[in-house]
């Protein structure tokens, strides 16, 4: 009997667990007050005005993702120490891990954990901009005191929704371009200058997957080209690392020339390059495990010490990584002279590579009517991080005498540590010399922080400027060959639908690339399986 | 007229059964001692079970959950991919469990009658490695050795052996993906499942050993009719006890798994993942309904293993 009773209550229990309408929970109601709770922003009391907010903060909690490279095995107290010591203001740095920041994110919105400011990549953005959670900067950006030395204005005009600049852009997107190793172009007979068009481009891939590109005397055991995956169908801008391939296609929903938004999967021009792909893979020109590789697998691949296996084409980011590469390929002692391809003639016919939307920093509106503490965080936070000096040194080198420094100072790094092609390089710095320092595990010298001082809005006034040549040439190629990529778009439907539609749309490119389906065939299929979904994503999203 | 509560002790003496309280109180420490234990069952396991509300809210990060009732449930019934990831679910788990145990089972009996204590040893250690490795790396080391590349060493030694021209797609053919999948899971759990075995093997009485050499049996004979049924409670409790566990898959496949064999490898676990991290703003509602099916599944599955127990063996394991 008393089991039966126990077990009842049991049961009960879990009834009224199930049943219960937690409409008051108390998370729930901190992230409707976050936006005001009208689902739209707060007003802004003061917009327009170009008074700095005198509201004391007493500190601001920040979330950040792992592009903040100052992080806490990198010495992101010192850098966190420095920053207060600069505004004045208490800094609580929140980074969880890069892969699952997205939702982490999400969960502290949801469970109402304070976050001030947060930094948002382009879908992030687009889709909590539409909540009212964000605050409304339009007034504080324009009135900010690095607006006059803003040298890519575009970057924050083009993140405006409806008029309204909800997040700060402090850098340029950026992008990928296609590197090929020289040595393997000698070795084939070609010369990058002739690659102009996909037909020559693919003949080069033909001559380093049947040829002996890397000089081994074994002819075919390496391929043309490698990257992650055949698109990135779940993150824009999705055809960044195959642009010889997908050309003018962009296999996602944007808006057409006549601003009508549009499934891109399905247009002719994504149908060609799956056909392209699935040739390149019958070919055998790209290797047989980009359908599975990461980015990081495909990296060691491309400037793995042992050639055999290994890749002459990759596309991979701009600037930076045009020196990352070269070392990579020097550690581990390959021929590391790379060229960087200019877009191939359908490539620059569609615009040229693709610059994505770049990442931004939003500031959470507390959603109370009064901007005045929103405006003390854009003081803070946003309005130095661009003030050309100490604080923008911060974000975009790190902490001084510890990511840099203007010491006098001899300190060596160690490459390939305990392998046979371990190397030690020493450097020495005269006193007043601005130069970085090594990494925590001192096998690599730092390159920057979190902001890009080549990709950087305002550029620094202090006369500080470490990047190398190769990092200058690479992101003057990117900016004079890119351009922007289409706008992301949000909205309920998209949300509800994403997560089928992203698989459906990999099923069908695996299934047409790997196992050689027919194109109308695969697409009928996708129709089949999400185009009920797409109706009504499109519907919303033409009839907003 | 009141009832007395009585009770009959072990020499079938009828006593008056003592009050609740004080029974309680006379068995004090026993429960200051179970305290801990009730109070972190209720914590780590009953609370978030109240979690299972919002699997009829639509969920997001931001906004106020609105109550949509069974529109979460209509969805993923309405779903063919999630119809696909359930049915995977359930071939590829008892697939897994039904191998692993066989295979488990002859190895155990296969260690038990090696005679040498040192190849013994030595090879329970050796078998009992893999199920330490991560399925992480397990899967880095099964990618690169069936690569279809120039560096794949099985596809490599195949050509070699001039059995095959073209390279063979282990892991991107729908075909083969659970072939290889069964096979990469015997390899890591099977010497791990052998020591449940090994240890009611080694309980077993020498003298129906002794008895069988007397009555002339064989090395096989002694096998088939005293070692194999006194491993038979062990392995249907085994058995039973992982069936609870199938709908739970998700490691494994997530980092074996690509878009191409979706159809053939995709499980709930998998499909729950893409679903929750496939967007900015997901819908945790959806997330959770598909879970809370999920877990009521595995709910039904151990009440099913629990009656056949019932049935077999003459007792539950519940």
């Amino acid at each position: 009997m008393k089991k039966k009773l126990v077990s009842m209550l049991l049961a009960l229990a879990m009834v009224a667990s199930m049943t219960a309408c937690g409409g008051t929970d108390a998370g729930t109601e901190s992230s409707a007050s976050q936006g005001g709770g009208d689902g739209k922003p707060a007003a802004s009391s003061d917009a327009g005005s170009n008074v700095v907010s005198d509201y004391k903060l007493d500190k601001i909690v920040m979330y950040v993702d792992g592009t903040l490279a100052a992080n806490a095995e990198e010495n992101r107290d010192a850098f966190e120490k420095q920053w207060e010591e600069a505004v004045g203001v208490d800094l609580e740095i929140v980074q969880p891990d890069h892969s699952g920041y997205s939702d982490a994110v999400g969960r502290a919105l949801f469970a109402g954990d304070r976050i001030d400011v947060i930094l948002l990549s382009a879908g992030q953005y687009a889709e909590y901009a539409s909540t009212g959670i964000l605050w409304d900067m339009t007034a504080a950006y324009e009135n900010a005191s690095f607006k006059d030395r803003i040298q890519y204005p575009a970057v924050n005009e083009r993140k405006k929704i409806d008029g309204k600049l909800y997040g700060f852009a402090p850098a340029y997107g950026n992008g990928a371009v296609t590197y090929v190793k020289k040595a393997w172009l000698d070795k084939v007979g070609m010369k990058a200058e002739d690659i102009k068009d996909f037909a020559s481009y693919y003949e080069m891939l033909k001559k380093f997957s049947t040829e002996d590109p890397d000089g081994d005397g074994v002819n075919g055991n390496t391929y043309g080209l490698v990257a992650s995956g055949y698109a990135k169908l779940n993150e824009a801008p999705y055809v960044m690392y195959m642009p010889e391939f997908w050309q003018d296609a962009y296999p996602s929903f944007y808006q057409d020339a006549s601003g009508k938004w549009i499934d891109g999967f399905q247009t002719e021009a994504s149908k060609a390059a799956m056909k392209r792909l699935r040739q390149a893979y019958v070919d055998g020109v790209m290797h047989p495990d980009t359908y599975k590789f990461s980015t990081s697998d495909a990296r060691k691949s491309w400037f793995s010490a042992d050639q055999v296996g290994s890749e002459g084409v990759f596309t991979y980011w701009a600037g930076n990584w045009y020196q990352n590469l070269t070392d990579y390929l020097n550690d581990n002692g390959v021929d590391s002279e790379l060229v960087m391809l200019p877009p191939i003639k359908e490539v620059a016919a569609a615009g040229g590579y693709i610059n994505r939307d770049a990442p931004v920093w939003c500031i959470i509106d507390d959603g109370d009517g009064d901007n005045s503490r929103e405006q003390a965080i854009f003081d803070a936070f946003i309005d130095t991080m661009m003030d050309g000096d100490k604080v923008q040194m911060l974000w975009t080198y790190g902490a001084e005498d510890v990511h840099w420094s203007t010491k006098a100072e001899t300190f060596s790094i160690t490459t390939n540590k305990g392998k046979d092609n371990e190397k030690t390089t020493e450097y020495t710095f005269e006193e007043g010399q601005f130069h970085l320092r090594p990494n925590s595990a001192g096998t690599k010298l730092w390159s920057k922080n979190a902001i890009d001082p080549t990709l950087s809005l305002c550029a620094l006034t202090n006369g500080n400027y470490a990047p190398t040549d190769l990092i200058v040439e690479g992101n003057k190629f990117f900016l004079d060959n890119c351009y922007d990529a289409p706008l992301t778009p949000s909205g309920e439907k998209l949300t509800e639908y994403n997560g089928d539609i992203v698989t459906a749309r990999e099923k069908c490119l695996a299934a047409i690339v790997q196992e050689g389906k027919d194109v109308e065939t695969a697409m009928a299929e996708y129709v089949s399986s999400v185009g009920y979904a797409v109706d009504e994503i499109l519907e919303e999203l033409n009839n907003k | 007229m009141s009832k007395k509560k009585t009770i009959v002790t072990a020499s079938g003496e009828m006593v008056r059964k003592k009050p609740l309280s004080l029974r309680i109180w006379n068995n004090r420490g026993y429960y200051l001692m179970f305290i801990p234990v009730l109070l972190f069952i209720l914590v780590v396991k009953y609370w978030p079970m109240l979690g299972v509300r919002w699997s009829f809210y639509n969920y997001k990060p931001i906004g106020t959950p609105k109550f949509v009732g069974f529109d979460n449930f209509e969805k993923m019934f309405r779903t063919g991919d999630f119809w696909t990831a359930f049915k995977n679910t359930l071939v590829l788990s008892v697939m897994k469990l039904l191998l692993t145990t066989f295979a488990s089972v002859i190895v155990s009996v296969f260690i038990n009658e090696m005679g040498n204590l040192f190849a013994k040893k030595s090879l329970q250690t050796i078998i009992y490695l893999p199920h330490f490795l991560s399925w992480a790396v397990v899967a880095s080391i099964f990618t690169m050795l069936l690569s279809t590349s120039v560096t794949g060493t099985v596809n490599g030694i195949l050509k070699d052996w001039g059995l095959i021209t073209e390279g063979i797609n282990f892991l991107s053919d729908k075909k083969l993906w659970r072939p290889v999948f069964y096979v990469i899971n015997i390899w890591k759990e099977t010497g791990w499942g052998t020591i449940i075995f090994l240890a009611t093997l080694a309980g077993i009485n020498p003298e129906l050993y002794e008895a069988a050499d007397i009555d002339g049996a064989t090395r096989l004979q002694k096998i088939r009719f005293v070692t194999m049924p006194a491993l038979s409670n062990t392995i249907i409790t085994v058995l039973i006890l992982n069936l609870a566990k199938v709908m739970n898959m998700f490691e494994s496949v997530f980092v074996l798994y690509s878009p191409v064999v979706y159809d053939k490898a995709d499980v709930i676990s998998t499909y729950i993942y893409r679903q929750t991290f496939g967007s900015a703003m997901p819908n945790y509602g959806y997330s959770t309904a598909v879970g809370l099916f999920k877990a009521l599944v595995g709910g039904a599955l151990v009440l099913i293993c629990n009656y056949l127990s019932k049935k077999t063996r003459g007792r539950g394991i519940v």
